[in-house]
């Protein structure tokens, strides 16, 4: 943080007046700023509020059965979706670096589409697509006797809607710079395309794959609009831990919203902090 | 389907009230309307916690800060009220209204929104305001309590009644799906419940003894365990059952009975036992003295129990509380055979503590209860 070149300089003679220099401390001066009004002081303030009553205090409030029933429902949602996600992710990624096909262009563009659209609008429109009046819906709770709607499986349909992007992003440009000359070797050497595809090409793309999947899991964590239309929103049932947090906030127990608020953020930041490091490793690793 | 039945369209006129800036805001003063640049400094001021018109002007501005529900009710009675003040006292009063479930409305108001009136669906909600100072005077000491408006908990239920619901009782027949809000966020959602175990109390359903409160509170779990979907406030709940979720949705009657003026097809099932929703209205005293506004809000207040805001309510589904228009609408609100009120839980402090507690209350264990069959 502190390793800025400008005293080992002082000591050469008289600096000259330097422009640069005082632009480049007002840039950065913004910067800070910036992120400490719109990040830091935001998230001190759900710190300071959830910690009232120190970690007991916190541990109290998160630990009655509707809030841990609300947490262990995200994260195995969130984990199923992450599995697939994972899985379906990486096909994609494939299919869209090595196959060339018409309206290829079309669906890479859709890939992001997910990200601009409010969730709340895709939770009304996996409602309207598989709720029990809806045809789909319908057909699949007479024929196979499946809830989809306002059950585990309506909001791992929304995660999934929701992160789909990330995996596919994270693999992508990876494969598409990936020397294809191993694979042409395996080719030569007489393997085929699955035993090419495990041992040369799989263990390049775990990184990437790794940290898409626990991206998605983590941006899945803290989702609401989505949720909270197909859900149900039931607790003990179908509650998840962001509409627990609404509901907290609804009902004066502020404490409440901003302890299970930790929690996620919590969750959500040793995550992000893993892929990080992942990533950091990974891009030392090929030099060491 | 949505057209403006959203509570939350009315937002745009969330703000406090504003400075006049004639340039910008007269009404055909001049031929220029700047919109963007008027949107902007609307929200600069806002931002800024403005102060407010000053006195002398000629108009009077009234900020109305209501629950979801009145509306419409309250659409039409505004006029009435702008008409017989200016006949009486020969001013002018614009409004900016509010609506908004009536626990997030309530904390608003704590938190900044400067309404000079409330209207509310909860005591509770309005006593809160009262904790935060900012309303001195005991509104329940008003005419009817300060009660403006009545309705009662009721059903709504599929055209034609194909699962044949007439009671509570028959809510609780295995493989119903039934909806009512989150309680956590609704006063609706309270309400519900109050009139179902309220029933169950007093040995109106089928199969509970009276004061058996082991048995009501059984009844409740079974009446939960076929809940499939808890919204976060009355309004999104029959929204949700108009989509077609549900066999049968617990609500305010109002809100059946306005649902079927815009042509819903559902049908209303007043249970025989049923508590009476009494809302509430009040002069915010912190906010009307700050604003020189005391006069026409208190005005206004006195205005919605006159014959003619009670028969705009009365039209929009509410129960009026005034005993000469609840005469004259008596056939489009049948009696209730046995009705109660909050009383019965020794009022919603009582109520509350009782049953609404997390983890210790009635309403909690009944949840977990439902979840754990």
């Amino acid at each position: 943080m502190t390793a800025v070149p400008r005293p080992t300089r002082a000591g050469s003679g008289a600096p000259p007046p330097d422009p640069i220099h005082w632009g480049r401390g007002a840039l950065r001066g913004a910067a800070l700023t910036y992120l400490l009004v719109l990040l830091v002081i935001p998230l001190l303030v759900i710190l300071q509020d959830g910690l009232q009553g120190g970690l007991s205090g916190l541990w109290q409030a998160v630990s009655g059965r509707v809030p841990l029933a609300a947490l262990w429902l995200t994260l195995w949602t969130a984990a199923v979706m992450a599995v697939i996600s994972a899985v379906m992710g990486t096909l994609t990624a494939y299919v869209l670096v090595r196959y060339n096909f018409s309206g290829k262009a079309l669906l890479n563009g859709l890939v992001d589409l997910p990200l601009s659209i409010p969730t709340l609008v895709t939770g009304v429109m996996l409602v309207v697509l598989y709720g029990p009046q809806a045809a789909l819906g319908g057909w699949l709770l007479n024929v196979f006797g499946w809830h989809i709607i306002f059950a585990p499986p309506g909001i791992i349909l929304a995660l999934l809607f929701v992160t789909y992007p990330f995996v596919v992003r994270a693999v992508q440009p990876v494969l598409a710079d990936l020397d294809r000359e191993p694979e042409e070797a395996a080719a030569t050497l007489g393997a085929g395309g699955w035993t090419t595809f495990r041992r040369i090409i799989l263990p390049a793309l775990l990184l990437p794959v790794t940290s898409g999947t626990l991206l998605s899991f983590a941006r899945a964590i803290g989702e609401f609009g989505a949720i909270v239309i197909v859900a149900g929103n039931i607790p003990l049932r179908s509650q998840t831990a962001a509409v627990y947090v609404l509901s907290q906030v609804e009902s004066e127990n502020r404490q409440g919203a901003s302890a299970m608020s930790i929690v996620m953020l919590a969750i959500s930041l040793s995550v992000v902090l893993l892929v990080y490091r992942l990533q950091s490793r990974g891009q030392r690793g090929p030099a060491e | 389907m949505m057209e403006s039945r959203s509570p939350y369209l009315a937002q745009a006129d969330f703000l406090p009230p504003l400075p006049k800036l004639p340039l910008l805001w007269e009404r055909g003063a001049g031929g220029v309307r700047l919109p963007l640049l008027a949107t902007i400094i609307t929200l600069l001021l806002a931002a800024c916690g403005s102060p407010t018109a000053p006195a002398g002007t000629d108009a009077v501005r009234l900020t109305l800060a209501a629950y979801s529900t009145p509306a419409e009710a309250y659409g039409k009675i505004i006029p009435l009220f702008q008409a017989d003040f200016k006949s009486k006292s020969g001013q002018d009063v614009t409004f900016a209204t509010s609506f908004q479930g009536s626990g997030a409305q309530s904390r608003a108001v704590i938190g900044g929104l400067e309404a000079d009136v409330v209207a509310l669906s909860l005591g509770p909600d309005v006593d809160a305001i009262a904790k935060a100072k900012l309303i001195t005077h005991d509104w329940t000491s008003a005419p009817h309590k300060g009660i403006v408006s009545n309705s009662v908990v009721a059903f709504a239920v599929r055209k034609g009644n194909p699962r044949h619901i007439t009671d509570w009782a028959d809510l609780a027949q295995p493989g119903l799906n039934v909806l009512t809000p989150d309680a956590a966020s609704s006063g609706g959602a309270r309400w519900n419940i109050l009139g179902l175990y309220g029933a169950a109390l007093r040995g109106q359903v089928s199969g509970v003894a009276a004061n058996d409160q082991k048995g009501a509170q059984d009844f409740m779990t079974r009446v939960l365990k076929n809940v499939s979907v808890m919204d976060k406030d009355a309004r999104t709940s029959l929204t949700t059952f108009e989509k077609g979720i549900g066999d049968v949705a617990i609500t305010y009657e109002n809100e059946v009975l306005l649902g079927q003026q815009r042509g819903q097809d559902y049908q209303l099932v007043i249970p025989h036992s049923t508590i009476l929703i009494e809302t509430p209205v009040a002069v915010v005293d912190g906010y009307a003295d700050r604003h020189g506004t005391r006069a026409a809000a208190e005005a206004f207040v006195n205005f919605l129990f006159t014959p003619a805001a009670q028969q705009v309510f009365a039209q929009y589904g509410f129960r009026p509380v005034d005993p000469g228009v609840a005469q004259k609408t008596v056939a489009e609100f049948p009696a209730v055979p046995d009705q109660f009120t909050v009383d019965q839980f020794g009022g919603w402090t009582k109520a509350n503590a009782d049953i609404f507690t997390q983890d210790s209350g009635l309403y909690s264990m009944a949840i977990a209860a439902a979840q754990a069959k």
